[in-house]
């Protein structure tokens, strides 16, 4: 369970993004996300839509402790992103789709290497890992070198490496990003998968076709505000364009306006 | 502590599957000392036997050269003797390399002599750099002739030659043979030492900084569930162990030049193997340290600031020569250990180390050291922490 309360995120500005906002040099932050509330649940999808710097990988980063919030709160499982986030971070399992990996490592000690940070008892890792891997086929290539992988290779050891742990909630920002057809396959089927267990499941997107295979509850973004917030099935019947596109290019023309 | 230890570990096996972190920790200083002592001491070798041994040209006026001083040079089978008929034609000779000496008694030397007065003799050379032996050879012919002179002059005054001897100086120096080992290369191994930490601590700082926010694996790793200054903590251990290993290295490659060489007089080689004794080594490693300890802070300050491999290659660069110079200043000659010099961080180490080759370093003035290096690489610890805790800078 995700809990996001009014949050905001203020940046200061660099002085080369000073320079590059010619049309407002007075400007020293910029507002990266501004009083978004939402709700994620256990056992569904909760999907973040917009452009590219509408703040939705801002607002993971401060679910996943990695930024702090401005003002507001978060909480997932039931513990404060700022006062308690080595508690948060237990519970989360964290896939980009930019994300690499120690291509000086091999699968298996990349995994046994998280499992350490996340402190699991060596026969449960073994447990765990066992499943992964023979899930994933991971086990052919275990002990080679990542940097020697295939994408694909690389991108199931990045999930096993994300589930190690057996998180609660998942957050995937963009995971299919440069990815080709069969392993965004593989990650689409790696979110369902991760709903229908029980988990809370939070993806970041700006591809339409995603959002209509995996939303179960949709936020749409623009300059860090949230502009739509609810079920997808409702977002779908209250759709006054043709395609999910469509109503999504209105939806931000009229956020301009 | 155990995460710090997982972070350390997996950091460590990382860098040492790297090959350009191996290269830097291990070959670089490792070759040096093997090479600059065993290529320097042969070919100086080869080059001091060659002067020594060479059949030198010396040329002499045919007319006005004493018999008595062209019989000494005759005598010996190192010289060959070429007359010439003037002073010009035999500077001209040397000056083209033809002879490697020319000797012109004046015309007057002989009355000049006779007459209890000082003789006149040029001696014609072109002295450089090994030349200087060959000019040596021929200085001590004619400093043996004028003794021959001065012992008749005495002879015929019926005078004791050891009446020239006013003072009879015992010469007693205490000056241990470390401590004049150390006057030559006390300053140049710190300066080598703190080079090599600095060089082997570069790399791994970069890599697992800069090079992991721009490969993106920092931003997974911070997902975890440890602390910023754990993961610090693990990632510093390693920047310093590889600054360490590197001095370490060096002292290892040092044992070895030395080793190799076999001219090296049987006091100067005890000399040197006595400073590679495990007391000393072990005083030597625990100064470099702290050092390292500071290096590893500033290094991973500056790579964590950076964006990416390239700008932390070139954030850093500049500042080998804030090393440099310090490293440098503790080779000059009266630079000594003080109260002042030991808070001087680079030359305190510099100058540490040369006091302990030496076996004259105060203890209190090594203690001085070890106490402000200490407080230095905690404080750029310190520093570095609040670096990698602040998002703007982790997340530039």
């Amino acid at each position: 369970m995700i809990t996001v309360h009014n949050v905001s995120k203020t940046f200061k500005l660099s002085r080369e993004q000073k320079k590059e906002l010619s049309d407002d040099e007075a400007r020293k932050t910029v507002d990266a996300v501004s009083g978004v509330s939402f709700e994620c649940r256990p056992g569904r999808i909760f999907a973040l839509l917009g452009p590219n710097g509408a703040g939705k990988t801002t607002t993971l980063r401060l679910i996943a402790t990695l930024l702090k919030p401005s003002s507001g709160s978060i909480t997932v499982s039931g513990h404060d992103a700022v006062k308690e986030p080595l508690k948060v971070r237990a519970q989360i399992g964290f896939l980009t789709g930019t994300t690499k990996l120690y291509e000086r490592l091999t699968p298996n000690e990349l995994v046994k290497y998280y499992a350490d940070l996340h402190g699991m008892e060596p026969g449960h890792f073994q447990k765990r890992k066992e499943e992964i891997f023979s899930l994933l086929n991971v086990h052919d290539f275990a002990n080679r070198r990542i940097g020697k992988l295939s994408t694909g290779m690389k991108q199931k050891v990045s999930i096993a490496r994300t589930m190690i742990h057996d998180p609660a909630v998942v957050i995937f920002d963009e995971p299919t990003v440069g990815l080709d057809v069969i392993t965004s396959r593989s990650i689409i089927e790696l979110i369902r998968a991760s709903r229908d267990a029980g988990k809370t499941v939070i993806v970041s997107t700006h591809i339409m076709g995603e959002v209509s295979l995996l939303s179960d509850d949709l936020a749409i973004f623009h300059n860090g505000k949230l502009i739509y917030r609810g079920a997808y099935k409702e977002f779908q019947s209250h759709m006054r364009s043709d395609s999910l596109e469509e109503e999504f290019i209105r939806l931000l023309k009229e956020a301009r306006a | 502590m155990k995460m710090i230890m997982t972070i350390f570990r997996k950091e460590l096996l990382d860098s040492l599957r790297d090959r350009r972190t191996l290269v830097t920790m291990v070959v670089v200083p490792l070759l040096p000392f093997p090479l600059l002592i065993g290529i320097s001491s042969r070919v100086t070798m080869s080059q001091i036997k060659k002067a020594q041994e060479k059949v030198l040209r010396v040329g002499v006026l045919a007319t006005q050269t004493p018999l008595n001083f062209r019989s000494m040079l005759a005598g010996r089978e190192d010289i060959r003797i070429i007359d010439l008929p003037t002073l010009d034609e035999g500077t001209a000779l040397v000056q083209s390399d033809s002879l490697d000496a020319f000797i012109a008694f004046d015309p007057a030397f002989e009355r000049a002599v006779t007459e209890l007065r000082s003789g006149g003799v040029t001696h014609v050379f072109k002295a450089a750099e090994r030349r200087e032996i060959e000019t040596d050879r021929v200085r001590k012919i004619i400093d043996a002739y004028a003794a021959t002179l001065r012992e008749a002059r005495f002879k015929r005054m019926n005078l004791d030659a050891s009446i020239i001897n006013t003072l009879n100086v015992n010469e007693q120096n205490l000056a241990s043979p470390k401590e004049r080992i150390a006057e030559v290369i006390g300053g140049f191994l710190p300066y080598l030492f703190i080079i090599f930490c600095y060089l082997g601590a570069i790399y791994p700082a970069i890599d697992l900084a800069a090079g992991e926010k721009e490969r993106g694996t920092l931003e997974t790793l911070l997902t975890a569930p440890v602390g910023r200054m754990q993961i610090l903590l693990g990632k510093f251990g390693v920047v310093t162990l590889t600054g360490i290993l590197s001095a370490g290295v060096s002292i290892f490659g040092l044992y070895i030049g030395i080793q190799q060489v076999r001219e090296i007089p049987p006091e100067l080689f005890q000399t040197i193997m006595s400073i590679l004794e495990l007391k000393s080594i072990v005083l030597l490693i625990s100064l470099l340290i702290p050092l390292t300890v500071f290096f590893a802070a500033g290094l991973l300050s500056l790579s964590i600031y950076a964006r990416s491999f390239k700008e932390a290659q070139s954030l850093i660069s500049p500042l080998m020569i804030v090393v440099i110079v310090p490293a440098f200043l503790g080779l000059l000659p009266g630079m000594t250990l003080t109260e002042v010099t030991a808070l001087i961080p680079i030359l305190n180490i510099s100058l540490a180390t040369k006091g302990i080759i030496a076996e004259t370093a105060s203890p209190w003035l090594i203690a001085e050291v070890f106490v402000s290096m200490i407080a230095l690489a905690a404080l750029s610890l310190y520093l570095c922490s609040k670096i990698f805790g602040r998002e703007s800078i982790v997340f530039r």
